[in-house]
């Protein structure tokens, strides 16, 4: 079975007309992937995580052909630089706007990058950042991704409007992966959204996402997973952030019924500076687990972590992050907040901290906070005419604000705040 | 005395309130006639929050007994956010902080829940602004949080912010005059003022004669361990500031920070 698995990944790069190191990363992945155990409750990082519903054996390639239902696009085309959708396993971009074009910026398929920029793909998938030696999610991306986006922003390039791409997917199973790099002193904002219609079932997503912030730029990544209510999701994001380089990510949990994100930066210049957001709304059965990691490897460096989970229904959410800050790595700030607001008794959050700091000269500080809608918030809000409805969901909007006021791009901003308040009214009226 | 232009705007009748079992208001009969102003004055503990907050339908509050009439409306069943789209409006002693609530977006928000048709954004920040302005507040205090952050002056300025947009027929102010600088004090005197001979009923809560030189009262009460004790013209005002409250053998004086 296992076999036939790795003969159908060669047969699949072959007849996609991948170049030779490529199939042969994959062939070597799907080997890492088949002699990796799955996780399990005793691994430190999987012991609130119900990972039994997986099928490890039945790991396959995404079918080609799949035609996932039609979603509108979250922005108007013309507000983006440039706008890449894969549907399933195709990759189109429907959009580049004349100022990336002139500014040279690629955004293409990574399947196709793997041709026309083949030094660069080849040097940077999969490779520092998230190896197949990883983990087993990461190895069986390596083999299996299939579509993918690449983005290249050149030297000086600076984008005044976002790269979107769009991720849609049907009932079977996808692995995204998206590559990006951003040039010394270059500034660019990518959107990714992963979507599948609420009709979809059975949903199994594992996508990949590496980032390259090169010195002095500044790149700003958020991820919206709205998957369809049944998907159950991985999400492996890691960014490396160089010498006097800004990144923002921002991760956006409102779909699937199962969603683990493994987020980690890495900062390795002096100057180097990361804020790391994140904001789910779970409700329902939603579970979602975030394991986040700023890892400091420089000194002179800053990171700022801020995630927020509002919890409806009987959903549960985990929070667990490190700041890690090597012996070398003086003068390090780090901070790290997780904020959890319960709007009901049902659901459950858990938050854990860790610090492993081994130099002493750092600022560093971690707190998190688990709460209810506060009954004098609403009275005050009463009292101003709002009914409770409009009192809670306005709070509910509040606990988001501090996060989405992190995005520092308007358009992705008010795409994300829309993508929110749909959920929230949309379970509102239910 | 009776009302000046006719209405009755607030009425409240042998009103009894507790909290937590313990009874604090022991039947306050009270009436703001709309288009005057009434002084609330009381030691410390004596219940003018609990008053004030009773009207508004504070959920901690129990009432036992009484009545409490709004534009001629037997409010006491009614939520507090109804009582405010039928006109009442607190401004509080302290003010709640919201984080992440925005004082524009929540203002516009509540504005139409008064209205019957919704203002436009335009429309709205142009009142907000001419607002603000009057109030000498920066505009900058539109994209804040609510109340996160604000100096004790600056949140009851911020309450007067919301009186003055969402004119209400009835203001009730608590302590809205402490923390307030001079020139604070005029300009939300001068306000209030404004608004005077309106349909505004006014009850101002307060613990000092200061605020009352600048919005005269028409009607002065004073709120004895939770009976209203006496009432009287502005002149009352001014015997409790000389006096104190000692000759109703109230335990505590007026000082408050
Ligand atoms: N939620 C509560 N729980 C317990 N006791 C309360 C509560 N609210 C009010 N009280 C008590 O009721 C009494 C009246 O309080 P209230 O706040 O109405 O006084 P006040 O006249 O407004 O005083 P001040 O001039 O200090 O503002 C006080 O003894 C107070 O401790
Ligand atoms: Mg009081």
């Amino acid at each position: 079975m296992t076999s036939t698995t790795r003969d159908l990944i060669a047969d699949l790069s072959t007849s996609h007309g991948e170049p030779g190191w490529l199939r042969e990363r994959r062939a070597a992945a799907w080997h890492v992937y088949e002699t990796t155990p799955a996780p399990t409750w005793s691994d430190e990082e999987w012991r609130r995580t119900d990972t039994s519903w997986v099928d490890w054996d039945g790991a396959a390639p995404a079918a080609n052909g799949a035609d996932p239902a039609r979603l509108a696009l979250p922005m108007e085309v013309s507000s983006a630089s440039a706008l890449l959708r894969q549907r399933g396993s195709m990759v189109e971009v429907l959009y580049t706007s004349p100022e990336a074009r002139d500014a040279g910026v690629t955004v293409v398929s990574l399947a196709a990058a793997a041709d026309t920029d083949g030094a660069t793909v080849a040097d940077r998938l999969g490779t520092d950042l998230a190896p197949p030696s990883a983990g087993k999610l990461q190895a069986m991306n390596a083999a299996l991704w299939s579509g993918g986006a690449f983005v290249r922003v050149p030297e000086g390039a600076k984008l005044t409007a976002p790269i979107v791409i769009v991720i849609d997917a049907a009932d079977q199973p996808i692995f995204p992966r998206t590559l990006v790099s951003t040039g010394a002193g270059s500034s660019a904002d990518v959107l990714e959204w992963w979507r599948s219609s609420q009709a979809a079932t059975l949903g199994f997503a594992n996508g990949c996402v590496e980032l390259f912030v090169g010195a002095g730029s500044k790149l700003s990544y958020t991820h919206v997973q709205a998957w369809g209510s049944h998907t159950g999701s991985f999400l492996t994001q890691y960014a490396s952030v160089a010498r006097d380089a800004e990144l923002a990510t921002t991760n956006v949990t409102l779909g699937g019924r199962f969603h683990k994100g493994a987020i980690a930066a890495t900062l390795t210049g002096p100057g180097a500076n990361v804020r790391l957001n994140g904001m789910a709304y779970l409700d329902g059965e939603q579970f979602a687990d975030h394991h986040t990691l700023q890892d400091h490897r420089t000194t002179d460096a800053a990171s700022d972590l801020l995630y927020v989970n509002v919890l409806d229904g009987s959903a549960r959410s985990v929070y667990a992050g490190t700041i890690m800050v090597q012996p070398h790595a003086q003068r390090s700030n780090a901070y790290q907040q997780n904020r959890n607001l319960m709007l009901q008794r049902g659901p459950r959050a858990d938050s854990i901290p860790r610090l492993e700091i081994m130099a002493d000269d750092v600022r560093c500080t971690h707190g998190s906070t688990t709460s209810t809608i506060d009954p004098m918030h609403l009275y005050y809000l009463g009292s101003r005419g709002l009914g409770l409805d409009q009192a809670r969901s306005l709070i509910v909007d509040g606990t988001f604000e501090p996060v989405l006021d992190r995005i520092p791009d308007a358009t992705v901003r008010s795409a994300v705040r829309t993508a929110v308040r749909a959920k929230l009214h949309g379970t509102a009226a239910a | 005395m009776t009302a000046t232009n006719g209405q009755t705007t607030l009425s409240i009748r042998d009103l009894h309130v507790s909290v937590e079992d313990a009874e604090i208001l022991r039947g306050v009969t009270l009436d703001v006639p709309a288009g005057e102003v009434h002084a609330l004055m009381g030691p410390n503990g004596s219940g003018k929050s609990t008053l004030a907050n009773a009207l508004m339908g504070h959920p901690a509050y129990d009432v036992t007994a009484g009545q409490v009439h709004f534009k001629g409306r037997d409010v006491l069943d009614l939520e507090t956010d109804e009582r405010a789209r039928l006109g009442m409006f607190l401004a509080f002693q302290y003010p709640a902080e919201i984080p992440g609530v925005r004082v524009a977006s929540f203002l516009r928000l509540a504005l139409n829940a008064r209205r019957e048709s919704e203002i436009s954004v335009m429309a709205f920040r142009r009142l907000l602004l001419e607002k603000m302005q009057m109030l000498r507040m920066d505009p900058k205090f539109a994209s804040r949080y609510l109340n996160e952050g604000f100096s004790g002056g600056e949140k009851k300025r911020n309450e007067i912010l919301q009186l003055a947009v969402l004119e209400p027929e009835l203001a009730i102010l608590d302590e809205t005059d402490s923390g307030l600088d001079i020139d604070a004090l005029r300009i939300v005197a001068d306000g209030v003022n404004r608004l005077r001979g309106s349909d505004l009923g006014v009850l101002v809560i307060t613990h000092y004669q200061r605020l009352l030189n600048y919005i005269e009262p028409d009607r002065v009460h004073v709120l004895i361990d939770g009976r209203v004790v006496e009432s009287g013209g502005k002149e009352l005002a001014e015997r409790l500031e000389a006096e104190g409250y000692e000759r109703y053998g109230a335990a505590t004086t007026s000082e408050d920070a």
